[in-house]
């Protein structure tokens, strides 16, 4: 009899328990009514990537030295170097260069290691093509360079989130020359620069600054701005 | 008592176009003649509007929710975007698949269809604002919404695959266990107002306003009233018929063009209908929050008065549709807050949860009505 009873009265529990889950879940959904809409009306408007954005690969021909590092540390051996050699000079000689971004997967890698800086990443992002070979790109249209998004003029430039400033939610209507919230990453370098030539600053801040700070080439960034 | 006197004649539409009409020489059996399609077509098309309202809410809350926009360029605040979806599918191409049995291909969404709008037969937006005022009212809904599963059951069926053998299964299985605790839920109702006839059923409700609806001596009833509502509906937590990342689309899936936007509607429209009828049975149906007779006395205005009445006709339409849409907006919050249950535990909810909550519902409104007829309609 208790043992039925207990049972009805732990599957109330339950029934109750779960009626209030419901009831937090629709106060969540109710709660986003409210919210302004996060859309960004593609085509007319876009957003800007950001600097370390991994878009389409963009490679400077002339720098190339056909060492074909890139090859190596591709993790499919995608790009195609093709070179000869000349016997005359003893030298490579490079003929074509190809990636294609139909296979390629933006990990950037090649970028990272080139010798020379020849290759580098570009925000463009949007290489729809009707045909998956016409993304096979030669050294010419690799030379290419995307159209800005904030160049654009069809276009109206968001920014993303990040770089919004401080308390901004919407990126509509921001007005461009408002700083973002937050450092740059040169004002960062100043900070970092400073302690040495600054007074104020106790003994031990300033040995642990400068040891955060071992690169002279940085130091001289952060001093020129 | 207080109901009975409340029963005034109010607007009646039918006796003053019948009397105009006799007044132009036309013979009364001639006159009803000629009034008999005009409710029908006005509730056809009223049906209709609603659907295209409430796809539209539906897409605009949804996107709300979501903090997207939802259709815009279609029309002011993309209000055609319905339209346009409509006139889509009535231009798409009828395709009835090779292996498929043509005849039950065909009646299926026919069969859906069709017993849906016949219930709008029984909706009153009024004390006379209804097709008809048949005395099994409720009861003719209940019974005419058991014949679409049979509609469900041989679209998919007749489909020839098994993602729509499977949605059909799924559909009537679904209908089946949902009807019963349904029909417990109205059966109290029913108890309490001592008639099947949506009219009274309204009427035993608006004697002190909002404190007399049924919500207030029926809260498990509603409750269990709208979850089967959503259910037969096949709305989000229950939509595991058409479960489009398991069974593609369900019954639908071979669907298309005109075929597909007879389902289309029928689903929309249930959600409607059933919206009406839970505010009819728990909301008051077209009863204002504070009596309109009160306020017409207050006011010191007769009852019985043309522009009164007009008065009293329009929020009675308003009141309910306004209440209803309510229903529908919260049964599209419903959609994006809860998962959809599986198989399992849909059925485990209706029998074993909604079934015997529903009996003793039903008990309990016996036993009150017993002890105290003044409240529970003796």
């Amino acid at each position: 009899m208790f043992g039925f009873l207990k049972k009805v009265g732990d599957y109330t529990k339950e029934a109750v328990s779960a009626a209030q889950y419901l009831g937090q879940g629709l106060a969540v959904t109710f709660d986003h009514l409210k919210r302004r809409p996060i859309t960004v009306q593609y085509p007319y408007e876009k957003l800007i990537p950001s600097e370390r954005y991994r878009g389409r690969i963009h490679y400077e021909f002339d720098k190339c030295i056909a060492c074909e590092v890139c090859v190596r540390v591709c993790p499919i051996n995608l790009p195609v170097v093709d070179w000869v050699m000349n016997k005359a000079t003893k030298k490579k000689e490079l003929r074509n260069y190809s990636i294609d971004f139909g296979v390629c997967i933006f990990c950037g890698n090649c970028v990272e290691y080139c010798p020379t800086n020849c290759l580098s990443m570009t925000e463009e992002y949007e290489l729809a093509a009707f045909d998956r070979h016409s993304l096979n790109y030669d050294n010419v249209a690799l030379g290419r360079l995307p159209t800005s998004v904030t160049s654009d003029p069809a276009v109206f430039a968001l920014r993303e989130l990040a770089y919004l400033p401080k308390g901004v939610m919407e990126p509509h209507g921001v007005p461009a020359n408002a700083p973002r919230a937050g450092r740059l990453p040169e004002q960062v370098l100043a900070t970092l620069a400073q302690p040495p030539a600054a007074p104020a600053a106790t003994a031990t801040e300033q040995t642990a600054s400068s040891s955060t700070a071992p690169n002279p080439a940085v130091a001289d960034q952060g001093a020129q701005s | 008592m207080e109901t009975t006197a409340l029963v005034s004649s109010g607007l009646d539409l039918q006796a003053s176009f019948v009397d105009a009409l006799q007044g132009l020489g036309l013979s009364p059996g001639a006159a009803r003649l000629l009034w008999l399609p005009l409710p029908m077509v006005t509730v056809l098309v009223a049906a209709v509007v609603g659907v295209l309202v409430n796809v539209w809410l539906e897409r605009k809350i949804s996107a709300a929710v979501q903090q997207r926009i939802g259709p815009e360029y279609a029309g002011p605040l993309g209000v055609l975007q319905p339209m346009a979806d409509g006139l889509k599918l009535v231009f798409k191409e009828d395709i009835i698949p090779a292996r498929a049995d043509g005849l039950l291909f065909t009646l299926g969404p026919v069969l859906v269809l069709v017993p849906v709008i016949l219930s709008w037969l029984v909706v009153p937006f009024g004390q006379n604002l209804l097709i008809s005022n048949v005395g099994v009212g409720i009861f003719l809904w209940i019974s005419l919404s058991s014949i679409q599963p049979i509609g469900l059951l041989m679209s998919g069926y007749s489909s020839n695959n098994k993602y729509s053998l499977l949605g059909g299964l799924r559909a009537a299985a679904q209908s089946i266990s949902y009807e019963i605790p349904l029909a417990l839920a109205v059966l109290a109702i029913v108890m309490m107002s001592n008639s099947l006839s949506t009219v009274d059923i309204v009427n035993q409700q608006n004697g002190a306003g909002i404190l007399s609806w049924n919500i207030w001596r029926q809260p498990v009833g509603f409750v269990i009233f709208w979850i089967c509502a959503l259910a037969e509906c096949e709305r989000l937590p229950f939509d595991l018929p058409e479960a489009e990342e398991e069974l593609v689309a369900g019954y639908q899936t071979e669907y298309s063009g005109m075929k597909f936007a007879l389902f289309y509607l029928g689903s929309y429209i249930n959600l409607v209908l059933s919206a009406l009828l839970v505010s009819v049975l728990y909301l008051g149906g077209w009863g204002f929050p504070v009596p309109v007779e009160w306020l017409a006395g207050w006011l010191g205005q007769s009852v019985d008065a043309p522009v009164v009445q007009v008065i009293t006709a329009t929020t009675g339409i308003v009141m309910t549709v306004l209440k209803a849409y309510l229903l529908v907006f919260f049964a599209i919050l419903l959609r994006w807050t809860v998962p959809r249950v599986r198989i399992d535990q849909l059925l485990d909810l209706g029998w074993k949860f909604l079934l015997p909550i529903a009996l003793v519902n039903l008990l309990v409104t016996a036993a009150l009505k017993l002890a105290f007829p003044m409240a529970f309609g003796g």
